[in-house]
């Protein structure tokens, strides 16, 4: 990515922004209340990443979460944490406080060594838990905080007898502490408005980070958040511009695509071995990385329109998903390599990929159904009501017409009254891919049968899969959804009543701006609904998710 | 350890909504020497051996007709038909729970899900995820004392691991541990403490890690000042949590008591390649990984690591599948057409029969354990359960649940108890009391119920 | 399809030529404007064997091993097989260099003179007429018993097969060609790859050119282990040019491709020894699925005895499970040459033969410019380890 071009889009961009902003009118809002919310485990391992290593380890489960407004994340505001869940955080923190402190990593890892390895050695503890411990609880510690820290690591030392062993068990300690695990955020009062709260520094600053770089803040934007920087425009500009220049910035991005396209299930993405041989789990994985790849090489380096994800030839391609796809792969023994697909191949735009086709299918087959909801609820943001209770498949099946195809048997489903309803917003949406299989291939029948991949989309009509990604396009949807999921990323909650007239807001500017993804990050990041706060209601809060109904 | 004497059950003592003090202080495993005559009490203090609680999950139901004869009056002797056969051996240790209804009040039928969050919460859920209570075996567990390594212990054989039907909330729900090599390393592990073994020293590691928990919680009560009022809930859960971890802690702290039930099960079998056994929802998959799992889980609660365990052989919607069918268990029961002269879903049919025969398997666990006189399938109560009646309707009325277990010698078995359309949570209430819960009516709306089922009980 | 009923004729015809194309997507897999692409997963000898050997009147062939102890005395005999408990391999290395001067009769087949090869007797045999009806006549080949092919064909030409089809190791059950199978499966080595350019039609096509080139890449196999077509191999290059890389013309008609007879040179890996195979006038008749993913057929052409020798001689100890002699099937092989006399002595130098192989669908990558893996360049890449 071109940084120096970059930058130089920003500044002129941020000059554009900042007049359109004297003249137009950024709607206001009042927020929600300070949340705390568990850290996810994208967001949990990329902060061991970034504090300890990419050659750290963790293995484990975490509890799962419940997908609230289409994210994870946002489950994760309402989440909490069981005994079994705290067992395996426990863990997974003794096991990298073992490594962090392990003879290969100690050295690099901690800022000193003891002067005696099997003693105490508070100041050099006081030095790891100073620094450590700032990443980690994303704040400054208070004396008090590392003393006691200090003194838990000594005690340790002296009954294990290795200074690092004692020093591990008080950092395993963080790692599962309740600050470390949960983003809680704090709320003071506003010195620029009497009466209002704000976020205090450290929560904007863990917003900020979380939004764009999907991880915990670094020293820098900590320091800035200590020193008030944050509650200028100026400083906090300063600060949104440096993390979207970094490279940081990608890590961050896709790790918000994995939550909105629920790619989470997808290493445990299984086909049958029979029908689908070229299947595994590598070609699951990759398949993954395929559509982050795409996007990122879309959206950030090249800052493309984000309608043209769903009509765009050009991906990156691995020897595994070549076999799938039926591509020639010049470098068969491993690594990505850029490709695009031809005039004529029916294959544009990520809901195309296999990671969208694959994903939403059955182990042995294609499914329109599973697609069509995909479309509506992860790429248009549209809720697909669930299946009614009592139904009877009986009156459907008719033993003398065995369906062939898929078309076939959903055909029923579009003409009883109590299916249509729900089935007419998926099945003419997801019939029209069924030229490509449930592993992703592209095929001409199902079976040996005539495949009739007519298709429409709110009423785009097509003919077969390559009218899904233009039909995506067009669709105003599309870019709304992005805003809104955004948005909810940004914020980790359920968008408040207050804030739809903002939410509409952005979608225009959204549109002004091109729908260039890093000018959409950059205003979410600098407009104040982002960091609005509103004190907490007197009488005992029970958040619903206004869509779902959903109970906190 | 204490020992409360406990007042004695009578069906009076269930009548009278008094069941409370049935607290078995007792959870660590005891010597033979300690076994009255009859092999059926402490010699010493007359307390009875613990009683474990349990349940077993299965997916997408019976096949209606072919499973159980239904009966009009709650009698002894149940009659199994073809896809139950499989359970015939085990008749003396299940009672079968048949016609029992779900009113939801208005609320959806959230299709594979309502039914098992009804009948194991007591409330019918209002979206298509909210876990409204907590499920009964939680509410078990809670009561029954603190003693062991976990405070409940939950697999799944089909590996997916969030499909875990036991939650405290929608937002407090643990992954179950979804493979063989996961429930072991969990289990029999290295934290592991063999109660044969002689010889015994408390793992000073552990003893700082205890030390650095009660760190933690000395934070608690500044944090609780610090968020609202709903996110104090989430911290009080957390903190209950880290509780639970130092009771572990402390638990291997201790020295466990000789126990002759207790032998650690092999490692699970590897390939020669020394991969692990294969994973994914292929039927004969799903089978063989659950067999081990059943083993492990009931060795497990024999060596009294806990005394309160969830398993689930498929889950709610069995997308179980046999290679190169392009059907799954789910998708054969509303795609597949029932045979005209067996009258039934022949391969949807065919799949239920496989899960009445993991169901043995698991009971075979149970029961090859000896115990005392007996088994730990004596000792043991297991709710076995599913979330629907018949799948390709997703009726939840007379979902059928099986009791499987002597419950010490709390309840009578071979019963075929007919529900006369009551609410379902009648049988959660009755287990929950049977395992001293002191709870007298359970439920809320239509399914609220104070009615126990005292025809099991002796 | 779905279009409203005022939608106009033209449009509708038009609707339906364009679902018709669209139906008729590409069903030929590995398709690269023009190009089909195959990586033979299967070769084997064109053996055609009977149940009960019909074909070997007088029996299989005696082995290296029993022309050792039968030309020792007794006492000799139990003294250097321990009375028979040491094992044909254990006792490899003695039976083999039973020249008269300990020559390792697989290196010097003529040190020894051994009873002459049992042939294969009977009619019938896979294979293709090589030498037309007059190739004698003509001087193309040396006079030799032609067979009819199992499919009918009158005059095939498989002169190896006769050779070899009544030695144990080289017929279906006796390992040879099975554990070449499976080396090249494991290791990769002696992948041969099949380009067909000139493609316009992949069903029917008068005129293509058929390329033949060494795979690099390993084959690709599912959970199962079976061959997973749609794989991009990478060509085996030397000095920026395919090594390998033999070319002829052909022709496809309903699926079948047949080429011209060609020189050929194939890469060959088997049973631990690596060989340049070089078929003269060799034909190839191979079926490809109506899909395209996978294609069968045979290769028959003429083999150099003194490659085939080079092969069967370095079988090593792997002969003492295939019961074969080299010294007999050095001497017939001679004989029963059949192919390109010598000019000088009048000597046929080459045996018709012919292999049926099964091959996949497979994307052939022109990298110009990659080096080819092998030990050489493992070596220089450690070195600039060293030297950093």
């Amino acid at each position: 990515m071109s940084t120096m071009r970059r930058a130089w889009r920003l500044t002129f961009t941020a000059c554009a922004l900042a007049l359109l902003a004297a003249c137009s009118e950024t709607p206001k809002t009042t927020g929600a209340e300070a949340g705390m919310r568990l850290l996810t485990e994208p967001q949990y391992r990329q902060i061991i990443a970034d504090v300890f290593g990419q050659q750290i380890t963790i293995g484990g489960t975490f509890d799962p979460l419940v997908r609230t407004s289409g994210l994870l994340t946002v489950g994760a505001s309402a989440a909490r944490i069981t005994p079994a869940g705290l067992e395996q955080l426990d863990r997974m923190a003794r096991s990298i406080a073992a490594q962090v402190t392990s003879e290969e990593n100690r050295d690099f890892l901690l800022p000193c060594a003891p002067a005696d390895m099997r003693a105490p050695d508070d100041t050099c503890a006081a030095q790891f838990f100073g620094t450590t411990g700032r990443l980690l609880l994303r704040r400054s510690l208070a004396e008090d905080e590392v003393a006691s820290l200090v003194r838990l690591a000594n005690v340790a030392t002296r009954e294990l007898g290795s200074f690092h062993d004692g020093l591990a068990s008080a950092l395993a300690g963080l790692l599962v502490s309740p600050e470390f695990l949960f983003v809680i955020e704090q709320a003071e009062p506003d010195p620029k408005r009497d009466g209002a709260l704000r976020l205090d520094g450290y929560s904007k600053a863990s917003r900020l980070s979380f939004f764009l770089w999907g991880s915990a803040p670094d020293d820098e934007l900590l320091r800035a958040a200590e020193a008030g920087e944050l509650h200028k425009s100026s400083g906090l500009a300063k600060q949104v511009d440096r993390l979207l220049e970094s490279p940081r910035l990608e890590e961050g991005l896709r790790l918000f695509f994995d939550d909105m396209l629920a790619f989470e299930t997808i290493g445990r993405l299984e086909k049958d071995a029979i029908i689908f041989p070229a299947f595994s789990t590598a070609v699951a994985l990759e398949a993954r990385e395929q559509t982050l790849r795409t996007l990122m090489h879309m959206l950030l380096d090249e800052e493309a329109d984000y309608r043209d994800v769903f009509t765009t030839r050009k991906t990156f391609i691995s020897s595994a998903l070549g076999r799938i796809y039926r591509i020639p792969v010049s470098r068969p023994d491993g690594g990505w390599m850029e490709y695009e697909f031809p005039e004529g191949d029916p294959r544009l735009g990520i809901a195309t990929h296999v990671s969208f086709t694959a994903l939403h299918s059955h182990a042995g087959r294609s499914s329109p159904t599973l697609r069509g909801k995909a479309i509506r609820e992860i790429l248009l943001c549209q809720r697909v009501p669930d299946p009614p209770g009592t139904i009877d498949f009986a009156a459907f099946n008719d033993p003398n017409s065995p369906a062939h195809t898929a078309r076939d048997r959903l055909n029923v489903h579009s003409i009883e009254p109590a299916c249509a309803g729900c089935h007419k917003l998926t099945d003419p949406v997801g019939l029209g891919m069924e030229h490509i299989d449930g592993a992703g291939q592209l095929r001409t029948n199902e079976d040996g049968y005539a495949i009739d991949a007519s298709g429409s989309l709110d009423g785009f009509e097509f003919q077969d899969v390559a009218g899904i990604g233009p039909a995506l396009r067009e669709n105003v949807a599309a870019p709304a959804c992005l805003v809104n999921r955004l948005y909810a990323y940004a914020t980790a909650r359920v968008p408040a009543r207050n804030e739809r007239k903002y939410l509409k807001y952005l979608e225009g500017e959204f549109a002004d701006d091109g729908y260039r993804v890093p000018a959409l990050l950059r205003r979410i990041a600098l407009d104040e609904a982002m960091y609005a706060v509103k004190a907490p209601s007197t009488r005992t809060a029970r958040v619903t998710d206004p869509v779902t109904g959903d109970p906190s | 350890m204490t020992v409360l004497l406990p007042r004695p059950v009578t069906r009076r003592s269930v009548l009278r909504g008094a069941l409370g003090g049935a607290t078995v202080g007792l959870s660590l495993p005891f010597l033979d020497l300690f076994l009255n005559e009859n092999g059926t009490a402490l010699a010493a203090t007359g307390a009875p051996l613990p009683v474990r609680f349990g349940t077993w999950y299965w997916g997408l139901g019976h096949t209606p007709g072919h499973a159980i004869v239904p009966k009009t009056r709650t009698a002894a002797g149940i009659e199994f038909l073809t896809e139950c056969q499989a359970l015939k051996p085990h008749h003396d240790q299940l009672n079968f729970f048949g016609g029992f209804n779900m009113p939801l009040d208005g609320r959806s039928n959230y299709t594979h899900f309502s039914g098992w969050v009804a009948s194991r919460t007591g409330t019918a859920p209002s979206t298509n995820s909210e876990i409204p209570a907590p499920t009964l075996d939680l509410l078990v567990a809670d009561h029954l004392s603190n003693n062991n390594r976990f405070k409940t212990l939950d697999a799944t054989a089909c590996g997916i691991a969030r499909e875990n039907y036991s939650a405290r909330s929608t937002n407090s729900r643990a992954a179950a541990e979804a493979s063989p090599e996961k429930l072991y390393a969990r289990v029999f592990g290295m934290e592991f403490a063999d109660p044969n073994k002689a010889d015994f020293k408390p793992d000073t590691r552990m003893m700082v890690r205890r030390s650095v928990l009660s760190a933690v919680n000395d934070d608690r009560k500044k944090l609780m000042q610090k968020v609202g009022a709903s996110d104090r809930a989430r911290l009080d859960e957390y903190f209950t949590s880290i509780r639970q971890l130092e009771n572990q802690l402390e638990t291997q702290l201790r020295k466990p008591e000789a126990n002759q039930s207790c032998a650690i099960p092999a490692a699970p079998r590897r390939d020669g390649a020394e991969q692990n056994m294969p994973q994914g929802l292929e039927v004969d998959t799903v089978i063989a990984n659950h067999r081990v799992m059943a083993q492990m889980m009931a060795m497990a609660v024999a060596c009294n690591q806990t005394r309160v365990f969830n398993m689930v052989f498929s889950d709610n919607f069995s997308h179980m599948r046999r290679p190169g069918q392009t059907y799954t268990h789910h998708l054969l029961t509303h795609e597949e057409t029932p045979d005209k002269d067996l009258g039934y879903q022949p391969v949807a049919f065919w799949f239920n029969c496989r899960t009445m025969e993991a169901f043995a398997t698991f009971i075979d666990a149970f029961a090859n354990i000896r115990e005392g006189d007996g088994t730990l399938l004596d000792n043991t109560l297991i709710f076995a359960a599913t979330e629907t009646n018949y799948a390709r309707v997703h009726s939840v009325d007379g979902v059928p649940v099986f009791s499987v277990g002597k419950a010490g010698g709390r309840i009578k078995t071979g019963m075929h108890v007919v529900g006369n359309g009551d609410p379902i949570t009648r049988i959660g209430l009755t287990m929950m009391q049977i395992m001293g819960v002191p709870v007298d009516n359970w439920g809320t709306r239509s399914l609220q119920t104070s009615k126990t089922i005292s025809e099991i009980l002796v | 399809m779905k279009l409203s009923s005022g939608t106009p004729r033209v449009i509708h015809g038009f609707a339906a030529c364009a679902a018709v194309v669209l139906l008729c997507l590409p069903a030929t897999a590995s398709a690269q404007q023009g190009t089909l692409g195959f990586v033979i997963t299967l070769w084997n000898l064109g053996s055609h064997e009977t149940r009960f050997v019909d074909e070997c009147p007088e029996g299989l062939n005696v082995g290296y091993d029993e022309y050792w102890w039968r030309g020792l005395s007794k006492p000799d005999r139990a003294t250097l097989t321990e009375n028979g408990l040491k094992s044909r391999l254990q006792r490899y290395f003695n039976a083999i260099r039973r020249g008269p001067n300990g020559e390792d009769v697989c290196m010097n087949p003529t040190a020894v003179t051994d009873p002459p090869l049992l042939l294969v007797e009977g009619d019938k045999a896979i294979g293709m007429d090589l030498d037309g009806k007059d190739g004698v006549a003509a001087g193309r080949s040396c006079p030799h018993r032609e067979f009819t092919g199992i499919d009918g064909t009158a005059g095939v030409d498989n002169q190896l097969y006769r050779l070899l089809g009544c030695v144990y190791g080289f017929r279906s059950y006796g390992q040879v060609e099975a554990n070449e199978n499976e080396n090249r499966k494991s290791n990769g080595k002696g992948m041969t790859l099949i380009e067909i350019t000139g493609v316009d039609d992949p069903r029917n096509d008068p005129d293509v050119t058929v390329n033949f080139y060494r795979s690099i890449d390993l084959y690709t196999l599912d959970g199962s282990g079976r061959f997973l077509p749609h794989g991009s191999y990478r060509i085996d290059m030397y000095n920026g040019k395919p090594r390998y890389g033999s070319s002829v013309r052909g022709k496809i008609e309903n699926g079948v491709l047949t080429t011209i007879p060609g020189e050929v040179n194939l890469p060959f890996y088997g049973n631990y020894t690596y060989q340049n195979r070089l078929f003269r006038d060799l034909r190839l008749r191979m079926t490809i699925s109506p899909n395209g993913d996978s294609a069968e057929g045979m290769a028959a052409g003429y083999l150099g005895v003194d490659d085939l020798m080079f092969y069967v001689g370095s079988i090593g100890p792997i002969q003492s499970t295939t019961i074969s002699n080299c010294p007999s099937i050095h001497v017939a092989a001679n004989q029963i040459a059949d192919g390109h006399p010598d000019p000088k002595t009048g000597d046929c130098t080459t045996l018709s033969s012919a292999f049926v192989f099964k091959a996949v669908s497979a994307f052939i990558v022109h990298d110009k410019g990659m080096r080819t893996a092998g030990a050489g360049r493992g070596l220089l890449d450690r070195l600039k380890g060293v030297f950093k």
